[in-house]
């Protein structure tokens, strides 16, 4: 895959190109490999499938997820990264429809160069969208930070974040952009949050556009062969 | 069929089929869900339709979801009480009962072992349940069902199981013109084929597996170079 190495390229308002991967593992039920500028994450998600009786619950499904980082076993920080992940995802899974069941995700990082919370959080939900696992809604997470100038930075890159001053991170539904998570580290004014705030959801919605030009091109790239087959059949 | 390219996301709401239903029934398929009024979609893909009323979201799912009356491929897992447990690559393990086969009595009752494949119908599907499958029809015939002895067993994608199954379509019809075989395909992307030969069976297989990327165009072109293999 070819990466874009040039952060400063990339305007300070603007998120890092994204590209997605759809289905690079052959063992689960739905896999994404994502980037966003530097950072590369890969997502699998299984389920609907069997669960253990600890975890049974009668009138929803049981959400695991796992974040594996590049080297070496989970740490607190990790730990922290699965649990937004999940509390995010909680929010937006049907549950419901697969009762008495588990839905599984792992997401393994391969390249951490700034903002891999909202990347873990994008992929988790185009895992989902490809495995065919029910959603009520997707969702776009987004970073943002602001430097010891006062500049909000989307999407920065690690070079960027070495001058933070605060970080933030947020995530949207997709239907009415309602919060579903919000991270925020460092000092910052309660203006200054707002007009982050505004600024990511603006974003969000290039990041749910984008959702939909790759799932369209994933549907198309594979009914096309079958559509010109009609055509020859007829 | 009706195939336009608009691609539905989860959560958003269907009109077009809230504006049909006000005349008509329609039925929901997989993919689309009903909250109070409205029709809300629950999976990302395009929204197909087929007369008179059923709407579904097409996409390209690799677990597979029992439904009522699926002819399914199970292999037997063990026994419990006076049922077997059939892994069909749900998330629940089956069930079918000893009762369930063809001339089944207390007394007769059939012999299938751990390992052994089936050919089965659901019966009994919902997400509450296990799904539990028969191997005889309301009549108490077997028909095409039951146990599948020698041969070989593979796993494919649904979407290379539903488009076997198909009624028009000619992967079928065209590989019989190059070899006697006998096939089982199940809706949870599990194929069983048997040959007159080992080496038959096998070159079937792969040609069956190959035929998933292959346009219609292109199945003559298996079909020969497998009739070419055989021959070699």
């Amino acid at each position: 895959m070819n990466l874009p190495d040039k952060p400063e390229q990339v305007a300070k308002d603007k998120l890092r190109e994204m590209q997605c991967k759809f289905n690079p593992l052959s063992r689960c039920d739905g896999s994404v490999m994502y980037c966003q500028g530097a950072t590369v994450v890969i997502s699998a998600v299984l389920g609907p499938i069997e669960v253990k009786t600890q975890n049974l619950s009668i009138d929803g499904s049981y959400l695991e997820c796992n974040y594996r980082p590049k080297a070496g076993l989970p740490q607190v920080k990790e730990r922290i990264r699965e649990a937004a992940v999940r509390d995010v995802l909680e929010l937006a899974l049907l549950s419901e429809a697969y009762p008495r069941s588990k839905m599984s995700l792992q997401i393994q990082e391969l390249e951490d160069r700034g903002s891999i919370d909202a990347c873990a959080l994008n992929s988790a939900c185009l895992a989902m969208l490809i495995g065919g696992l029910p959603l009520k809604c997707s969702f776009a997470a987004v970073h943002c930070i602001i430097n010891e100038q006062g500049e909000y930075i989307l999407d920065p890159d690690q070079r960027e974040t070495e001058h933070e001053r605060a970080s933030f991170t947020f995530a949207f539904d997709s239907l009415e952009g309602n919060l579903l998570l919000v991270q925020t580290k460092g000092s910052f004014k309660i203006a200054e949050f707002n007009d982050v705030e505004s600024l990511c959801r603006s974003a969000s919605a290039e990041i749910l556009q984008f959702y939909r030009t790759s799932i369209s091109n994933y549907h198309c790239r594979r009914s096309d062969t079958k559509t010109s087959e009609e055509q020859m059949e007829t | 069929m009706d195939s336009s390219n608009a691609i539905v996301m989860p959560g958003e709401r269907i009109t077009i089929i809230e504006e049909v239903a006000k005349e008509k029934r329609v039925i929901l398929g997989p993919g689309l869900r009903r909250l109070d009024d409205t029709v809300v979609a629950s999976k990302a893909g395009p929204l197909r339709h087929k007369e008179p009323g059923t709407y579904w979201i097409d996409n390209y799912q690799r677990r597979y979801v029992p439904a009522r009356g699926d002819l399914v491929l199970g292999i037997i897992k063990g026994k419990a009480g006076d049922q077997y447990r059939v892994d069909i690559g749900s998330a629940d393990i089956a069930s079918i009962s000893y009762l369930a086969f063809e001339a089944a009595t207390k007394k007769n009752r059939p012999d299938l072992n751990p390992g052994d494949i089936i050919y089965a119908r659901v019966l009994n599907a919902s997400a509450d349940i296990e799904p539990e499958l028969v191997c005889v029809n309301s009549n108490g015939k077997r028909g095409k069902l039951g146990l599948l002895a020698d041969g070989f067993f593979f796993k494919c994608t649904l979407n290379l199981g539903r488009l076997l199954l198909r009624e028009n379509c000619p992967a079928l019809a065209a590989l019989t013109r190059e070899l006697p075989y006998e096939i089982a395909i199940g809706v949870n992307g599990r194929i069983w084929v048997k040959a007159n030969s080992l080496r038959e069976t096998m070159a079937l297989s792969n040609a069956i597996l190959t035929m998933e990327q292959a346009g219609y165009t292109e199945i003559d072109k298996i079909c020969d170079s497998l009739g070419d293999v055989l021959q070699a």
